[in-house]
C-alpha cells in the first residue's frame, strides 16, 4: 500500500480459530510494510494493520487453534497470570521501573493482572475489574464500566510497555430475563503471529469470569456474549516470514500449506482435549507443576489457582 | 506394521498412553530397551523433529508428542542405566538469570532428548554458579543457553566468562540462541554456535561433538 494509510481490516466469526486463520491470512495480504521497533536490521519491515475483530461465540468448539509459541501447560500458566496475578510477584518495584533502561532489574515492569486489579496511581491501588463487575451490577447499561493498564509515568520510559490498554463491558438483556456480557478490547500493539491468540485464551477467560461474578452479585443469569479485539497496530513481524513463506527449495512449508494440508479439526483442540494438559501438560509446566513450582507465590494468588484447579478437574468445567 | 513403527507413529500422534503401553509390550516380547530407544521412540521423535524443522507441525504439537516420548523413556530408563547404554553426548541447557522465558529453551532440550542426548535442564532464571555447578557434576559435553530478551542475553557473556574462571571452557561446547542473539553475538562472546530455532540446535550439537 502506498497511500501511507495504515489498512483498516475486519474480521468477523464464530469462534477464535476461525477469526484467528482469517486475520493472519487478512493481515499478510492486506497489511501495509513499516517497521517496529523490535524489527532487528536483517528482518524485513513487518506487515501491519489496524484490525477490529469481532468473535461471535468465544466459548465455541473448537476453542483451541493449534498454531501457538507455546505448550498447552505453558498457556494455562499464562491464562492463570492473566486472571488469577500467578505472575504478579515478578514485576519490579515502582522505584526500578522508573529507572527506565537504566535498570538492572531484570524483572517485569508490568503484567496485565497488576494492572487490571492492582492499578497504582499516587498512593492509592485500584481494582478496575472490581469497580467493573459493581458498575455492571448496579447499572447495566452503563457506558463507564472500564478498566486501562498504561500508567504514563511508569510505561513510556521502558522498552516493553503494555500492549492491552483497556478492557470495556456492557450488559444488554437476552429478552429472557437474562443478560448478555458484551467485553471489548483494546490493544495498542499486537504480535498476530506468536500472542494474540494466547491473548484471547486468557482474555475469553477473564470476560467470562467477569460475566459469572455479576451473575452472583445480581443474582441473575449473566451468559458470555461477543468479544471484540480492537488492535491499533496487529502485526506480523519480519522475523517470522521464513515460517509464514516457508522454503519451497528447502522442503519447508508456508504457513498457508501447513493449514491446507490438513482439516479444520486437525488444526484445532476442543476444550475436552486441552483440559487435562492444562492440569499437568507432562513436561513440567500446568497447574499443578506451577503450583509446585512457583514456592513464592502469595498465599491468595495460589488459593485462585488452586480453587481453578478444583473446577478444571470437574468434568463440565470448559477452559 | 511392526511394534517400533508402532511407537513411533504414536509418538507422532502424541498419544502418550499408548506410547507407554507398546514400550512394556516391546520389553515384554524381550526386545532390549537399547533397540526400543533407537528404534521406537528416537525414530519416532526424529519424524516429529524433522516435521516442525519443515513448518509441517505446531510448537504445542512437538510438545505433545514430547510427553509421549518421555512416558516411554520413563519406563526404559532404568533399564539403560543398568545396561548403561551411551547416549550421544550430555547437555546441560537453561534459561540464563534474570530471563524467566523458556519455551524456546524446553523446545530444543525435547528435540535434543528425541535425537538421543542426555539433557539437564535448568529451567530458566540460571545463575552462572549453576552451569557451572552441573557440568562439573555431570561432566557435560554441551552447555546450551538462552535468553528472549536483550537485558538478559548479556549474561551470557557473563557465564562465559565463568566457564572459563572455573577451567571448565575447554572441555565444554557451548551453545546460545533466543530471540535477540545473533550469529555474530555467539562470535563476540566466543562461544562455539548460534542456532537460530531448534531444529538447527540439534544439528548444531550434533556437528560440533564430530556426529
Amino acid at each position: 500500500m502506498k497511500s501511507g494509510n495504515i489498512p483498516v481490516l475486519n474480521v468477523e466469526e464464530d469462534t477464535i480459530p476461525l477469526a484467528y486463520e482469517n486475520v493472519i491470512e487478512a493481515v499478510w495480504e492486506k497489511g501495509v510494510s513499516i517497521r517496529t521497533e523490535y524489527d532487528r536490521p536483517e528482518d524485513p519491515p513487518s506487515r501491519d494493520a489496524t484490525v477490529i475483530i469481532v468473535v461471535r461465540h468465544p466459548f465455541g468448539q473448537p476453542r483451541f487453534h493449534r498454531s501457538f509459541a507455546d505448550g498447552l501447560g505453558g498457556l494455562a500458566e499464562y491464562v492463570m497470570e492473566v486472571v488469577h496475578g500467578a505472575h504478579d510477584y515478578w514485576v519490579k518495584p515502582v522505584e526500578e521501573i522508573m529507572k527506565g533502561k537504566e535498570s538492572k532489574d531484570t524483572r517485569w515492569t508490568y503484567t496485565y493482572h497488576e494492572r487490571l486489579f492492582e492499578y497504582r496511581i499516587e498512593d492509592k491501588v485500584v481494582d478496575q475489574i472490581g469497580y467493573l463487575i459493581d458498575k455492571l451490577s448496579s447499572t447495566g447499561y452503563s457506558r463507564r464500566a472500564q478498566a486501562i493498564t498504561w500508567n504514563p509515568k511508569l510505561d513510556p520510559p521502558t522498552d516493553d510497555p503494555p500492549c492491552l490498554q483497556r478492557i470495556w463491558g456492557r450488559l444488554c438483556e437476552d429478552g429472557e430475563g437474562g443478560y448478555i456480557y458484551n467485553m471489548n478490547t483494546h490493544w495498542r500493539s499486537r504480535d498476530l503471529f506468536k500472542a494474540w491468540f494466547e491473548n484471547v485464551i486468557a482474555l475469553t477467560t477473564l470476560m467470562r469470569n467477569i460475566a459469572e461474578a455479576i451473575a452472583k452479585k445480581t443474582g441473575k443469569e449473566v451468559r458470555v456474549g461477543r468479544y471484540v479485539d480492537i488492535s491499533d497496530s496487529l502485526h506480523i513481524y519480519g522475523s517470522y516470514f521464513r515460517e509464514i513463506e516457508g522454503n519451497p527449495e528447502k522442503g519447508i512449508k508456508s504457513f498457508f500449506e501447513k493449514l491446507k494440508s490438513r482439516s479444520f479439526e486437525e488444526r484445532t483442540w476442543d476444550s475436552d482435549f486441552i483440559k487435562p494438559h492444562f492440569i499437568d501438560d507432562g513436561l513440567g509446566k500446568g497447574l499443578r507443576p506451577m503450583l509446585e513450582r512457583e514456592k513464592e507465590m502469595p498465599q491468595k494468588v495460589r488459593k485462585a489457582v488452586e480453587e481453578e484447579l478444583r473446577k478444571m478437574e470437574k468434568k463440565d468445567y470448559v477452559v | 506394521m511392526g511394534i517400533f513403527e508402532e511407537i513411533a507413529g504414536e509418538i507422532q500422534k502424541g498419544n502418550a498412553v499408548s506410547v507407554e503401553g507398546l514400550t512394556k509390550k516391546a520389553l515384554s516380547q524381550d526386545i532390549s530397551a537399547e533397540d526400543i530407544l533407537n528404534n521406537g521412540l528416537v525414530a519416532g521423535m526424529h519424524t516429529v523433529s524433522e516435521q516442525f524443522k519443515n513448518n509441517e507441525i505446531f510448537i504445542p504439537e512437538v510438545l505433545i508428542s514430547a510427553r509421549a516420548m518421555n512416558s516411554g523413556l520413563s519406563i526404559l530408563n532404568p533399564l539403560l542405566e543398568e545396561s548403561k547404554v551411551e547416549s550421544k553426548g550430555k547437555v546441560v541447557i537453561g534459561t540464563v538469570k534474570g530471563d524467566l522465558h523458556d519455551i524456546g529453551k524446553n523446545i530444543v532440550a525435547m528435540l535434543l532428548k528425541g535425537a538421543g542426548f542426555d539433557v539437564i535442564d535448568l529451567g530458566a532464571d540460571v545463575p552462572k554458579e549453576k552451569f557451572i555447578e552441573f557440568v562439573k557434576k555431570e561432566n557435560a559435553d554441551i552447555v546450551g543457553m538462552s535468553a528472549l530478551l536483550t537485558t538478559t542475553m548479556l549474561y551470557m557473556k557473563e557465564t562465559m566468562d565463568a566457564l572459563q574462571d572455573a577451567g571448565l571452557r575447554q572441555g565444554v561446547k557451548v551453545i546460545i540462541g533466543g530471540a535477540p542473539v545473533t550469529d555474530s553475538y555467539a562470535t563476540q562472546i566466543q562461544a562455539d554456535g548460534y542456532a537460530a530455532d531448534a531444529a538447527s540446535a540439534v544439528d548444531l550439537s550434533k556437528k560440533l561433538l564430530g556426529q
